[in-house]
């Protein structure tokens, strides 16, 4: 193994958390300092719902495709929502497995389990970029970070299905470019969209709350093939 | 940059930094232009290719001004996080018309986006912000501007009002043969205080005294304030928290001054949620009574026994509608379904329903801004399809909004259903007990006794239809009726024949009914004439009560029914024999 990659595979990835966790505390502390609006109605509904339910069945909500609307009928988006983020996180996983825990990819399962998470998520990521610029209702929502957000993924995606077998026989340059990857991305996601799953406990916590205080959550749905 | 900032502009960035708290930073902060949203809007769905109606897309008009003001990476590179400030009257104004113009703020997209995003609840801040610098729909300004002054969000005068409950207890008493079955007024230490919408008292009395017949029968120990009495919330809707707060204020202090146990909230979406839910956080108030939807309130009478319902009473198919308010934001979707079981005998849902139900397209004060209305009726073909697929020939909904809402929809896409409320449904539905029922002192059938023997009545309208159609059920009642089919002849007629009522269209060809009331009301001769405005143009209401003279002695829309023209005409002649007196 050269020094470059030594170092992408080590210093550059713990420089680059160590920033993305300031930079994250940071932006925490930024959000904490807004104040929480206060409620003070008693509940409403049926009676068997509270805040507290309501907060877990909106954290519970992206788990469970039937719960709303969209992800009911758009369950194709869905799916690819779902693969997608599983490819994040077995990206991230693989940034961690190749200097830490090298020898657990001698398992040829975990390596095509990875590969085929990976892979699935580098496709879905080149077909949201099509659909992004193809539709003129995404096209209406973008900004320049959104398209390089999502590039920057599918890139990372492609960068990391190759890196998963972490063989250097043929040269270090794929894994180089992604541990070098890696690690901007991981400097880059708090000041883009890529951070939203910071705020998603929030935004979800505090709409839970007070949905599940009114007795709007959990849903009740009656759909049409239940009608009798 | 800031000094080439308007005024007006400066003053919203300014109160946004206030405005802004930890729920609404989240759901600045959070989208990622998924797009999920999208196909949850009733705008998107029905102007399809049109993206400026997606709920991201209007939310990022007023997301961008969080992300240039307040968010560090627009602070730094706006370009890359398309963030944006403001700096004219005119942004503000291209700002109104999307948070006031092309959204309801039904919450619709809130439950169908991922990530939690309430687009509706910073929709109504970004609202606040224009309202507090004077820039909305001049409809916001009037009502708003009433709900402030005179107390209430229709202008009802406390005389009209108490006159109007008077009026409605003396025919409870006729009915019932009994005193005890008048509407109480400002008695202490009731169980129930009951507080209406304004529109009740303006437009559909009825509710009020079936809401009363109810009580009685009941047995309730309740009363209806003399002030402090509406329970809509202007606030809600143009975002001023201010108002929201002194609004809601003023009817929980009655409730407290009067004693009351409980405050019940007649059929209304958004009164319910004002003031059961979100007034006492902008009044910042804390409550020592409960609160609770006249839906709740019939179903325990039901089921304590208080009450008997036969639900032949109510054969017709019926469908409900649930408001946005109530359903996404209150909870109360199982109550309305339950208490409709109970008194109609054919209940169809419709699809979807409860939480996810479309908005009547009428939500958030959109019938209150008239310079929308062609977008508000396109965007309502979404709600006429699911009335329509559902084949009933009424539809229900427990709101005040939403029955104005439906029932415009309605017309417009000739649907021919009826829009009703519970409270009409559970009053039809009533068994009166044998001791409660009264037995009249003069048994005298209403048309043969013609109640209005004597009077004369001119009919101003361009349909000829209408005109005979309403000068047969006057004449029936013994009216003699003179008729005008336009604004000229109008004029004419009523100074050759002196009536004692005139009803008035609104659209004419010619010298419209709006020219022709202002006229009548500065001509020395006919001013004293009572007029009744009958349109089937509700949202043109506005022009007349704007003017600048007296308003109409009564309104009522069209279609009409045999029932609401002689209730109004009876109301205003009523009215005019005790002012004459
Ligand atoms: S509001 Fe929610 S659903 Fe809509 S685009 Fe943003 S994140 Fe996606
Ligand atoms: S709140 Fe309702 S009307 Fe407004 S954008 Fe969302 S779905 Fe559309």
């Amino acid at each position: 193994m050269s020094h470059l990659l030594h170092f992408a595979e080590h210093t550059l990835q713990e420089v680059a958390l160590l920033i993305m966790a300031i930079v994250y505390t940071t932006r925490l502390i930024w959000l904490m300092r807004f104040k929480a609006g206060k409620e003070r109605q008693a509940n409403t509904g049926k009676g068997d719902t509270s805040s507290r339910k309501g907060i877990i069945y909106s954290w519970a909500n992206i788990a469970m495709p039937w719960a709303m609307e969209s992800s009911r009928k758009k369950f194709f988006l869905y799916s690819q929502f779902v693969i997608f983020h599983l490819g994040v996180v077995a990206a991230i996983g693989l940034s961690f497995i190749i200097p830490y825990a090298p020898q657990l990819l001698g398992s040829q399962v975990l390596v095509a389990v990875l590969q085929v998470i990976i892979g699935a998520a580098c496709l879905i990521g080149a077909y949201r970029i099509i659909r992004r610029i193809a539709s003129n209702y995404m096209r209406a929502i973008s900004s320049p970070d959104d398209y390089f957000s999502l590039v920057l993924l599918t890139v990372w995606f492609f960068f990391a299905f190759w890196s998963v077998p972490n063989n250097t026989s043929g040269g270090e340059t794929i894994l180089l470019i992604y541990f070098f990857m890696t690690a901007f991305f991981l400097i880059y996601v708090p000041f883009s969209k890529i951070s939203h799953y910071l705020y998603y406990p929030f935004t979800r916590y505090y709409l839970g709350k007070t949905l599940g205080k009114r007795g709007v959550y959990p849903v009740r749905r009656y759909s049409e093939e239940a009608r009798s | 940059m800031n000094s080439t900032r308007s005024h007006k502009a400066q003053k919203v960035l300014e109160r946004m930094g206030k405005k802004l708290n930890r729920q609404i930073v989240g759901s600045f902060a959070a989208c990622v232009h998924c797009g999920m949203c999208t196909d949850s809007c009733h705008y998107v769905l029905a102007n399809p290719g049109d993206p400026t109606y997606a709920p991201a897309y209007k939310a990022d008009k007023i997301r961008k001004l969080f992300k240039r003001h307040f968010d560090w990476t627009g602070r730094v590179i706006p370009w890359w996080v398309n963030a944006k400030s403001v700096y004219t009257d005119e942004e503000l104004e291209e700002l109104k018309d999307t948070v006031f113009g092309k959204c309801t703020n039904c919450r619709r997209c809130s439950i169908n986006c991922p990530m939690g995003v309430d687009f509706a609840t910073f929709n109504r801040m970004a609202r606040g912000l224009l309202v507090s610098v004077g820039i909305m729909p001049e409809g916001v300004a009037v009502v708003s501007k009433d709900q402030w002054e005179i107390g209430n969000q229709m202008g009802v005068l406390k005389e009209d009002y108490i006159d109007t409950l008077e009026w409605l207890s003396e025919e409870l008493v006729d009915e019932f043969g009994d005193p005890r079955a008048a509407i109480p007024i400002d008695k202490k230490n009731a169980d129930i205080v009951y507080s209406i919408n304004p529109r009740e008292v303006k437009y559909d009395p009825r509710t009020i005294s079936d809401a009363a017949k109810i009580f009685y029968l009941a047995g309730a120990n309740w009363t209806m304030p003399s002030e402090g009495w509406d329970m809509t919330n202007f606030g809600l809707f143009s975002g001023d928290d201010d108002l929201g707060g002194a609004v809601a204020r003023r009817l929980y202090e009655k409730v407290e001054e009067l004693g009351g146990k409980k405050l019940v909230i007649s059929e209304c979406g958004h009164g319910y949620r004002s003031t059961r839910c979100e007034g006492q956080n902008w009044a910042q108030y804390d409550l020592n009574f409960e609160m609770e939807s006249s839906v709740t309130t019939m179903l325990r009478y039901i089921h304590e026994g208080r009450i008997k319902v036969d639900k032949s009473s109510n054969t017709d198919p019926v469908t409900f509608h649930d408001s946005c308010n109530n359903a996404r934001s209150c909870g109360l979707t199982e109550e309305p379904r339950e208490l409709l079981n109970l008194v109609a005998e054919e209940f169809r849902e419709m699809y979807p329903n409860r939480a996810e139900n479309f908005c009547c397209t009428g939500g958030g004060g959109a019938m209150s801004m008239s310079e929308y209305t062609p977008r508000r009726l396109k965007s309502a073909k979404i709600k006429a399809d699911q009335l329509a697929a559902t084949g009933a020939k009424y539809v229900v909904t427990s709101c005040h909004n939403c029955v104005d809402g439906l029932s415009d929809l309605i017309k417009h896409y000739k649907l021919g259903m009826k829009v009703t409320q519970l409270v009409n449904l559970v009053a039809e539905a009533l068994v009166v007990p044998e001791k409660e029922t009264a037995v009249p002192v003069e048994e005298i059938p209403a048309a043969a006794a013609g109640p209005l023997d004597g009077y004369k009545i001119l009919v101003v309208d361009d349909e000829p239809d209408f005109v005979s159609f309403a000068s047969a059920i006057l004449e029936d009642h013994g009216a003699s009726v003179v008729n005008a089919f336009n604004g000229n002849e109008a004029l004419e007629v009523a100074r050759r024949e002196s009536p004692d009522l005139i009803t008035l269209d609104i659209t004419m060809p010619g010298k419209d009914g709006k020219q022709v009331f202002e006229s009548m009301r500065k001509d020395p001769q006919l001013k004293a004439i009572p007029v009744c405005i009958i349109t089937g143009q509700p949202e043109l209401r506005k022009l007349i009560y704007d003017r600048s003279v007296p308003p109409p002695n009564g309104y009522i829309d069209k279609p009409i029914s045999e029932e609401s023209l002689m209730r109004n005409v009876r109301k205003i002649l009523e009215i005019k024999q005790k002012a004459t007196k």
